[in-house]
């Protein structure tokens, strides 16, 4: 019980400490940490909970006995260890807990997955039909008088621009689109974002989710922003984005959805700070440590209860009540089996 | 010609720049112009029917054979297209990745500012 309500316990801090960071200024100079942090953070929770649920069930005589006979522990340790009032009602609502958990995340990722590339597949089929192929490889020409430049991810993937966007960009602006389109489908961006916005549609009222796809919607353009420039320097993809985002009149429906891109534009005119190799060293072992911790929570006290060459006595005449199931649920103990120098630990 | 697709791709091209429904015997003519080995008439049919059962082409019957004519014109394939794109907010990012933002005239303003004096002090 203990353990579990200490992981429950540290997946409510992440999720309510960690939103907060959204504002945090370093996140800007170094997107694809930070990507890799909100990641760190939304897994963390989840992985926390299903623990949690999955530490109930340890008390339980099948899952003890065989845990024991796994880590060639002492079951009756492992037990008191993971011991919680309230026995089967409380494992059975434990299990239930990390089965729900699991299977919403699996379902939502496999659904979002799905959707993603049935509505890739269904536009690119009507692309590959009215485009027209540019100079550039992997580009497509659509004759459209709105100036739109997106990628269709994946794949087979496609970069298209269409007549508008590619009358209103000087050569340059050109290259550093097709550069930061380039970048969306090189880093794999459209698989980071269906993982935060699978997390995002499994639990709605976890804010921490929330924030964390939206933060990484607006990262890892800034990220493929951070490759364009590598290649082009800033200012030709700061004209670029005002060149497109700005002849464009916003759509009611997206004005909910909050532009990034001015906030973009004013990045790349301050000049590209990148975060320092110190700095960039100790986020990437912070989300290391999100990620261990609650393994390390659940796993110490079965891992202390290993080092023990036998049974503390003290359980001695309880388990002696219980003698009966003692061959399977509490092989390896001491105080089940006759004193013999190999009855300590159980082999085989 | 390579592959499947590219027959479709031509055919529809052809039709698109015709001012009339076409027959497949003109499709054929058109898409065999300039093309030392020509396409069988039933390879063209075939993909043409295929293409009607898409909802690519419609047809009607003009004495023994039937016309075709696409459902819809380039362009509004195309518009298609880009209204997919226009409406993919928050949720859709996953299948497309937009360049372009929205911006308000405010912002617009302030960022051509700011860009063109980036621009005249790096030329000074």
């Amino acid at each position: 019980m203990r353990v579990a309500l200490l992981l429950l316990g540290y997946a409510a801090l992440v999720a309510t400490a960690a939103p907060p960071l959204a504002r945090a200024a370093w996140v800007v100079r170094a997107p694809r940490l930070a990507i890799c942090v909100w990641q760190a953070l939304s897994v963390t929770v989840v992985v926390s909970a299903v623990l949690a649920g999955l530490a109930l069930i340890v008390p339980t005589v099948p899952v003890s006995g065989s845990l024991a006979a796994l880590l060639q522990a002492c079951a009756l340790m492992l037990r008191e260890r993971y011991a919680t009032p309230g026995g089967a009602v409380v494992a059975a609502s434990g299990i239930s807990l990390a089965l729900v958990l699991l299977g919403r995340v699996g379902w939502c990722l496999a659904a979002g997955l799905l959707r993603a590339r049935g509505a890739r597949s269904r536009h690119a089929a009507v692309l590959a039909m009215v485009g027209r192929t540019h100079v550039d490889p992997g580009v497509t020409v659509l004759d459209d008088d709105r100036p739109v430049a997106y990628c269709l991810p994946g794949h087979g993937h496609r970069i298209v621009l269409t007549s508008a966007a590619l009358a209103v960009l000087e050569p340059e602006e050109l290259d550093a689109v097709i550069a930061h389109e380039r970048a969306h489908i090189r880093q794999r961006h459209h698989l980071i974002l269906v993982g935060a916005e699978a997390l995002e549609r499994a639990f709605p009222r976890v804010p921490l989710f929330a924030v964390a796809a939206e933060q990484t919607r607006r990262l890892v353009e800034m990220a493929a922003d951070d490759a364009a420039i590598a290649r082009t320097g800033p200012l030709s993809l700061a004209a670029a984005l005002v060149e497109l985002a700005g002849s464009v009149a916003p759509a009611a429906s997206l004005a909910a959805s909050g532009g990034h891109a001015a906030g973009r534009v004013r990045r790349l005119l301050a000049g590209h700070r990148p975060l320092g190799r110190a700095a960039a060293w100790g986020g990437a072992l912070v989300a290391g440590a999100l990620l261990a911790f609650p393994l390390v929570l659940a796993a110490q006290p079965a891992v202390a209860a290993t080092g023990m060459n036998s049974c503390p006595l003290r359980e001695a005449p309880r388990s002696r009540s219980v003698s009966p199931e003692c061959p399977a649920a509490f092989r390896g103990c001491l105080v089940c089996s006759p004193p013999s120098p190999k009855a300590h630990r159980y082999s085989g | 010609m390579r592959g499947f697709g590219d027959l479709e791709q031509a055919i529809m091209d052809a039709v698109w720049v015709a001012d009339e429904p076409l027959t497949v015997r003109e499709v054929r003519e058109c898409l065999n112009r300039g093309r030392s080995q020509g396409l069988a008439y039933n390879t063209v049919q075939t993909v043409m029917e295929i293409l009607h059962r898409k909802g690519w082409l419609s047809r009607a019957k003009d004495g023994r054979a039937f016309r075709y004519r696409a459902t819809k014109s380039r362009e509004e394939y195309a518009a298609s297209l880009i209204d997919q794109v226009w409406a993919s907010g928050a949720d859709r990012t996953a299948t497309l990745v937009r360049l372009f933002d929205e911006m308000d005239e405010e912002e617009v303003a302030e960022v051509r500012a700011a860009l063109a004096a980036r621009r005249r002090g790096q030329r000074s």
